[in-house]
Formats: C-alpha cells, sequence, structure tokens
C-alpha cells in the first residue's frame, strides 16, 4: 500500500513519462476524486488528441464541498507529489501552461503549494500560475473554473464546448482534482495508487481525513476515525451530490463498490431528524444555484420549500407527491449538473428515509435551520 | 386522377405548411416571451412548439416529395435541392428550396442541441427569422391559390399572427425572472479587477 498521507513529501526526479502513461493509467482504473468519478484515462486521452503543445492543464483544489477536507490537507502535506501529477499531465499531454485553482479559503494549502513551487527549477516553475477559486460550491465544476478562467466569474456554462475542446483561451483543457494528480504521480512511479482519501464528518469520534485501500469496507474506515459516537441512522456516501445509505448496507461494503464522488462519509445518528437534515441540506443546494435557468432555480427552490414544509409542519401526502415529481421532472434539465446533483441527493433521501418523510411530526423550525 | 391528386397534395401540404409553420414561430417567441395563465402553463407553448416543427417538417416533406414525383411538374430532385437550379419558375420556386434547408437546418441543429453547445443552437435557431418569410414569400409568389379569397385569409392570418408576435417580443423587454437571482450571484463569484 502506498499512502499519500504520513509519507515525506520528497521531490524526486520526475518520471520520464510519453503517452503510454495514459495506458498505465487506465489499466489502473484511475477515476476522477473531486466528485465526478470519472475515467481519468478517458479524459486524458481526449485532450492528447487535440493538443498541439498548447494545452492547458488546472490543477483542481477549489475544494468547495462543505464538508470536505482531503484537498487542502493533501495540499497541505504534500504540495509536491500533486505539482509531481500536473508536471506529468504537462509533459503527456504537451501543455505550455498549468494553473493551480485553490479554493481562496484554503490558505495554508496555497502557502504550502507556493513553497514547494518555489523550490522547482525552471522551466517546469515558469509554466505554473495561481488562481484562487472563490468559496462557493459551484466553483469547482469544471465549466466553472474554465469560466473563471477566462472571464473572471466562476458559473458553471453550459456543455458543448467541453472542456477538452475549448476549455482555456479557447486551448484543449485538463480540469483535474488534485488527489487525482497525486495519484497519477504514484502510478508514474510505478507504485500503485490503490488508496482513497475519505473526509469522515457528523457522528464520528474523530472527524477528519482518513485514507484507506479500496478493499476496506466503509465500516471499517469509520472505525479508523474512531467509530461512530451512537448509532447511526444513515450513512451519506459522497458528499452532498452523494446518496444516503442504510448503515447495514453501508457499513460490509467495500469502497471499490461505491460511488465515493468526492469522498464525504458523512455519519447521521439516530437522534437527528434525517428530514430535517435533507431539508437542510436541499435549502443549501437551492441557494447555491447561479440561478442561470429555471430548472435549478425554481425546480431546488420548490424542492427546498417542499421539503422544509415537510420538516416544519409535519408530513402530508401532498407535499410527498410534488418532491416525488419535481425530483423526476428537473433532472437532466438544468444548464449544468448542479440540479441533477440535487435531486439524486434527494432521490436517495427519499428512499432511505422513507418512513420517516411519510410519517413526520411538525418540528422546531430552528432545528431545519440549524442542521443545514 | 392520381396526377391531380399529386397536384392538390402538394398544393394543400404547401398551405398546411404555412399555417404550421407560423404557429411554431408564434409558439416560439411566446415562450421567450414566458407567456402563461392558469390554464395554459409554460412548458404546454414549448411542448407544443417542438412537436409542431416536427409535425411542419413531415407537411413540407409531403409538399416535396409530391411536387417532385408529378409527372407534369417534371422537376426533379435537383431542383428540389439545390436553390434556382429549376426550369421553372427559377426565383420562386428557388426561394422554397432555400427555407425548406434552413428550416432542416434548424430543427436538425435542435434535436441534437446537448452536443452542440447553447450558443451555436442559438444562432442557427435565429435563422428561423430568414426561413419564415422566405418561405411565405414562396408560397406567395408561386402557389396556383395564392389569390383566391382563402388562401389570401390564410396567408393574411399567418402573416398578422407571425408580426403580432414579433412586435410583442421588441416591445416586451426582457420579462427573465433570473435575472436579479443571476446577477445577485455572478456578483458573488466574480473576482475580475474593477475597470
Amino acid at each position: 500500500m502506498t499512502r499519500l498521507l504520513g509519507t515525506a513529501d520528497d521531490r524526486l526526479p520526475l518520471a520520464r513519462v510519453d503517452g503510454r502513461l495514459i495506458e498505465t493509467i487506465h489499466q489502473a482504473g484511475l477515476v476522477g476524486r473531486g466528485g465526478a468519478g470519472f475515467s481519468t484515462a478517458i479524459k486524458w486521452r481526449a485532450v492528447a488528441e487535440r493538443s498541439r503543445r498548447n494545452a492547458v492543464i488546472v490543477v483542481n483544489g477549489a475544494e468547495g464541498e462543505p464538508r470536505s477536507q482531503k484537498d487542502r490537507l493533501l495540499m497541505a502535506t504534500r504540495p509536491h507529489l500533486i505539482l509531481d501529477g500536473a508536471f506529468i499531465a504537462a509533459r503527456v499531454l504537451k501543455a505550455r501552461r498549468i494553473v493551480l485553482y485553490i479554493g481562496e479559503a484554503h490558505e495554508s494549502a496555497r502557502q504550502a503549494m507556493l513553497r514547494a513551487l518555489g523550490q522547482r527549477d525552471e522551466p517546469e516553475r515558469g509554466l505554473v500560475s495561481f488562481a484562487a477559486a472563490p468559496a462557493r460550491y459551484v466553483a469547482g465544476a469544471e465549466m466553472a473554473a474554465i469560466h473563471f478562467l477566462n472571464e473572471g466569474i466562476a458559473t458553471p456554462t453550459t456543455t458543448a464546448p467541453y472542456p477538452f475542446e475549448r476549455g482555456v483561451d479557447g486551448a484543449p483543457t485538463l480540469v483535474q482534482n488534485v488527489e487525482t494528480l497525486a495519484r497519477v504521480a504514484l502510478i508514474a512511479r510505478g507504485t500503485p495508487a490503490d488508496t482513497a482519501l475519505l473526509t469522515l464528518a457528523g457522528a464520528v469520534r474523530q472527524p477528519g481525513v482518513v485514507e484507506v485501500p479500496f478493499g476496506t469496507t466503509l465500516g471499517e474506515a469509520v472505525r479508523l476515525g474512531g467509530g461512530a459516537t451512537e448509532a447511526p441512522r444513515g450513512v451519506l456516501v459522497g458528499g452532498y451530490f452523494g446518496s444516503w445509505m442504510e448503515p447495514g448496507e453501508a457499513w460490509p461494503a467495500a469502497l471499490g463498490q461505491l460511488r465515493l464522488g468526492c469522498g464525504v462519509i458523512g455519519v447521521l445518528p439516530a437522534s437527528r431528524c434525517p428530514v430535517c437534515e435533507t431539508a437542510g441540506i436541499m435549502r443549501y443546494l437551492a441557494s447555491e444555484s447561479s440561478a442561470q435557468c429555471g430548472p435549478c432555480f425554481f425546480g431546488l427552490r420548490a424542492l427546498a420549500d417542499a421539503s422544509s414544509h415537510i420538516a416544519e409542519r409535519g408530513s402530508s401526502a401532498d407535499d410527498l407527491r410534488r418532491l416525488q415529481r419535481w425530483a423526476t421532472d428537473v433532472r437532466g434539465r438544468g444548464a449544468c449538473k448542479h440540479p441533477d446533483g440535487a435531486v439524486m441527493f434527494l432521490a436517495s433521501a427519499l428512499t432511505v428515509f422513507a418512513n420517516e418523510f411519510a410519517q413526520h411530526e411538525a418540528h422546531d423550525a430552528r432545528e431545519v435551520r440549524r442542521s443545514a | 386522377m392520381s396526377d391531380s391528386l399529386l397536384w392538390y397534395t402538394t398544393r394543400g401540404a404547401g398551405a398546411v405548411t404555412l399555417i404550421l409553420l407560423s404557429a411554431v414561430v408564434v409558439l416560439g417567441i411566446l415562450s421567450t416571451l414566458r407567456v402563461q395563465s392558469q390554464s395554459w402553463p409554460r412548458f404546454l407553448t414549448t411542448g407544443l412548439h417542438r412537436n409542431l416543427a416536427l409535425m411542419t417538417l413531415v407537411f413540407l416533406a409531403l409538399h416535396i416529395f409530391t411536387a417532385v414525383v408529378d409527372p407534369f411538374t417534371n422537376l426533379g430532385w435537383g431542383a428540389a435541392l439545390i436553390p434556382f437550379t429549376s426550369y421553372y419558375r427559377t426565383f420562386w420556386l428557388g426561394l422554397g428550396v432555400i427555407s425548406f434547408e434552413l428550416l432542416l437546418a434548424i430543427v436538425a441543429t435542435s434535436l441534437i442541441r446537448g452536443f452542440l453547445g447553447h450558443r451555436a443552437w442559438r444562432a442557427i435557431h435565429w435563422l428561423t427569422y430568414a426561413a419564415w418569410p422566405v418561405g411565405v414569400l414562396h408560397g406567395a409568389g408561386t402557389g396556383t391559390d395564392t389569390w383566391s379569397a382563402w388562401m389570401l385569409a390564410i396567408t393574411a392570418g399567418c402573416v398578422a399572427a407571425v408580426g403580432v408576435a414579433i412586435v410583442l417580443r421588441l416591445t416586451g423587454g426582457s420579462t427573465d425572472p433570473l435575472a436579479t437571482p443571476r446577477t445577485t450571484f455572478r456578483a458573488a463569484v466574480d473576482r475580475r479587477e474593477p475597470q
């Protein structure tokens, strides 16, 4: 097992790499760790095919997911490994520019990356520039990063054109999460990248980042964080764009079989109300809509309203019917994927917490707000 | 008998195409104006717009097919597909071909909008404002029934409906209900240097 965390961030000579690395990445089965879980090799191939020595690599350390910590921790502790991944990407994809897109609130992460870059040699150092990602949920989305670097506004735009077709400055662009790039650097060194970084959140004794092999079960991973503080009612796998799972189903599942998304594992204790928790997160996701299209702005607001109605006034057949119907109506109709992520989250809540949603009694409105 | 059947079909399908296309244009404009009421939700406007547009193509195909295979016209497929190559009413028929091909491009790009991107799709969709008048001119110029009272009424009705819709569109201003929240959100994630 090759660990990302707890290992010295030594600066090793860059592995000699060429286009064949993409095949190695493919065989390693590496997928993006920013949330979407898309195949890294496919993404690289698309950029490689179009790059005329003009590609741009965007190192995505925006980490706007509220409970996630792993990207800023990795940037703070393994900046050289991330830079290695970025320089390798630049060589393989024949890039002329690398942008470190780091969340504006992640100060120590940015400092560490700056320091590591200062220890690098020309000409590689000259490829790199910094950009501070606005601290909003959508700012970490691939298209938002490109829009920001082109025009200074971090709202997602519609695809197409895709980043590999026309990204930063109109050039073929790779936007890749920092953890994914660190994995690439390990793969290029010939070491397997068989662990995942998770952020444990909620009712866990020691919330925070853990690193675990893919063969580990979710239950074992949570035990690394001291275990749950009390009997859990649900486990949110993959952050706010992830899915709720029954604890009994989640604990024995191996990480490799789950859609880990951005790696946030949220443990909801039995003492907290799942309906109020879901309503709070839906309100948050609705408030993070960039108001570019109706399905997102009005759709998510309507879904947040209907879930808060159930949370505050108690369950009603009408609200439940609306939730079910609108959740299906909104899907696939947004200008970007923000509404899709939100309704997938909601759909899992309506399944896992079906009983609670059907039998919910009126709660104090304060609790709904507090859980958000 | 079958020859005159083809000829009547050509003329009938042409008239139906004009009515349908005008309805599609009006519905398209109404959807940008976000027209709605209790009994007419907005998805009805866009749904009708799309379905009638597809139906328009069906009647247009019928119009062209029957005109070409009619042994009396002897047009040939070339004249139906390449503008201004028809020996028969070269100019007026050419307008019809242009209008048809523009509509084909508009429908085809709408069907693959997801691959094309919004901006390119919209740019091509604007060609409707060329396709529709060119089609109307084609009908008025070469239509066998142009000066019969019923066809005059249809043409006048279509022109009036689209005309009114365009005037509403030009004078309506922005009714975008997202304008304010969008500006607010963009301001929050805008890091451009102040000019």
